[in-house]
């Protein structure tokens, strides 16, 4: 007679704790504000007249948080300030980074697609084990019509 | 003349927009050599040693621009699909097609025939926009991003059911017009501008971003004891990237601009000052008292604009100067008093 232990009923005890922390909510509250009077920006634009004089395809913008040192170079957009938006948007992610650690919203973000990624392997993890239990279960019945 | 040069020029090498394409073997250049199969990377190092060699400016950077054009599928060449220089990134070790590799020869002789980069592609970012481009008309510059904010943040804000109506002179592309409608939604915009060419083409970009209900085009031009027809009585602001370069810079000027760009977009005179004195005179008449005028200008305008202004027969007074981002006194702001 086949003894099956009753791994299922301690699995499901421990689910509830991996659910519990299933919390899409983002803490923002953290997050660094950039002071105008700590930015050091420069646009590639070059020397020269500028202006109506010039027609330069260049428009990088390089932003530094001076009392970091921190720094980003934003040349994704072919306008400056589409540029200078995400060069500041970058520059904060950064400074939350640097000042907040695992707490920054970035990183909460990778902890918790950490989280979802292992529910997700426990829902499997259980999915399996359940249908390998319920085959031995089966296959127990047709031998002599116990179950232990 | 160099501008009519241009026109022809622009029509033979690049066959743009409304003009036929020509063929390769018409332009006095050779073949692309397809025997070796280069990679998107040693096509790229090729291009850009070859305008390097040519002396255009920005080599690397028009390059990364061409190829990204050539990449693109036939039917999206001149549209508003903005170009991104990294797009022939995604795969280096990819080779060009044969009708590929023709059109980047194409592309390749219209910048080494110092095309601007911006009328290669046909269109071309601009703040939150991206609008059409074709020569001869003004390609709008990246400090004139600043004069939309520096009008937008000038403006009440929006009342639900009431239209604020401002008035550009010299929309050129309407860049500036389309982007300032593009982020509030209570504007309306009578634009004047002087170059059939220029209406045609900010009606075009209008059309493109479906606003053809809140800017209407104007062709006129602004001068001294002009009477222009089609606009308001009032304005609750007017702006402006007038003409402004000095006559003595004009001579001075790279040949993307001389060759290919309007130069009536640009020369304003001995003093820069032969668009913008008439302008600040038709803003003194359709504006309320309180009522702004934002100008794009040259960095001698603040010093010398403020004296002239006593000479004419205005009530609009310098209310102040603003820099760009490269700390160049930029723009001007008056005020009717």
């Amino acid at each position: 007679m086949l003894s099956v232990r009753p791994v299922l009923p301690s699995l499901l005890r421990s689910l509830p704790s991996i659910l519990s922390r299933h919390k899409s909510h983002i803490d923002k509250s953290s997050v660094p504000r950039l002071d105008q009077a700590d930015l050091q920006e420069k646009v590639t634009l070059g020397s020269g007249p500028g202006g109506q004089a010039v027609n330069k395809t260049a428009n990088a913008v390089f932003l530094k948080h001076l009392p970091t040192g921190l720094w980003v170079k934003c040349h994704q957009t072919r306008s400056v300030e589409m540029n200078r938006k995400i060069a500041k948007q970058l520059l904060v992610i950064k400074l939350d980074n640097l000042v907040n650690g695992e707490n920054s919203v970035e990183n909460q973000k990778k902890t918790n697609e950490k989280i979802k990624l292992e529910r997700k392997k426990e829902k499997t993890r259980l999915k399996y084990e359940q249908r390998k239990l319920e085959s031995l279960k089966e296959q127990s019945e047709g031998q002599d019509g116990e179950i232990s | 003349m160099s501008f009519l040069m241009s026109r022809a020029l622009a029509r033979l090498v690049c066959g743009h927009h409304r003009h036929s394409v020509l063929s390769v073997r018409t332009c006095s250049t050779q073949t692309p050599d397809s025997s070796t199969h280069p990679t998107l990377s040693q096509v790229l190092d090729n291009v850009t040693s070859q305008l390097s060699a040519a002396q255009v400016p920005e080599p690397a950077l028009s390059a990364q621009y061409l190829l990204s054009c050539c990449l693109l599928p036939q039917a999206d060449l001149h549209s508003a699909r903005p170009v991104l220089a990294q797009d022939w990134r995604q795969a280096p070790a990819q080779h060009l097609s044969p009708a590929q590799a023709t059109t980047l020869h194409r592309l390749v002789q219209c910048r080494l025939a110092r095309m601007p980069v911006q009328y290669i592609l046909g269109n071309w970012d601009f703040h939150n926009i991206t609008i059409q481009v074709r020569p001869p008309v003004f390609i709008p510059r990246p400090e004139t991003e600043q004069l939309v904010d520096l009008v937008l943040s000038s403006l009440p804000p929006p009342v639900p059911g009431q239209h604020l109506h401002l008035l550009e002179v010299g929309p050129g592309s309407g860049a500036v017009s389309l982007a300032i409608l593009s982020a509030r939604q209570d504007l309306l915009v009578t634009c004047v501008e002087r170059s059939q060419a220029a209406v045609e083409l900010t009606r075009d970009n209008t059309s493109l971003l479906g606003l053809v209900d809140r800017l209407e085009v104007v062709q006129g031009k602004v001068e001294p004891g002009a009477q222009l027809e089609g606009l308001h009585e009032e304005y609750h602001l007017v702006f402006s990237n007038p003409p402004y370069i000095l006559r003595k810079d004009l001579m001075a000027l790279e040949p993307e601009i001389s060759l290919y760009e309007d130069l009536r977009a640009l020369d304003g005179g001995a003093k820069g000052l032969d668009v913008i004195l008439p302008i600040i005179e038709l803003a003194g008449e359709k504006l309320p008292k309180g009522g702004l005028l934002m100008l794009e200008v040259d960095p001698c305008h603040p010093h010398i604009l403020p004296t002239k202004l006593e000479s004419l027969d205005t009530s609009m007074v310098v209310d102040r100067v603003v820099e760009d981002f490269t700390g160049k006194e930029r723009f001007m702001v008056l005020r009717k008093t």
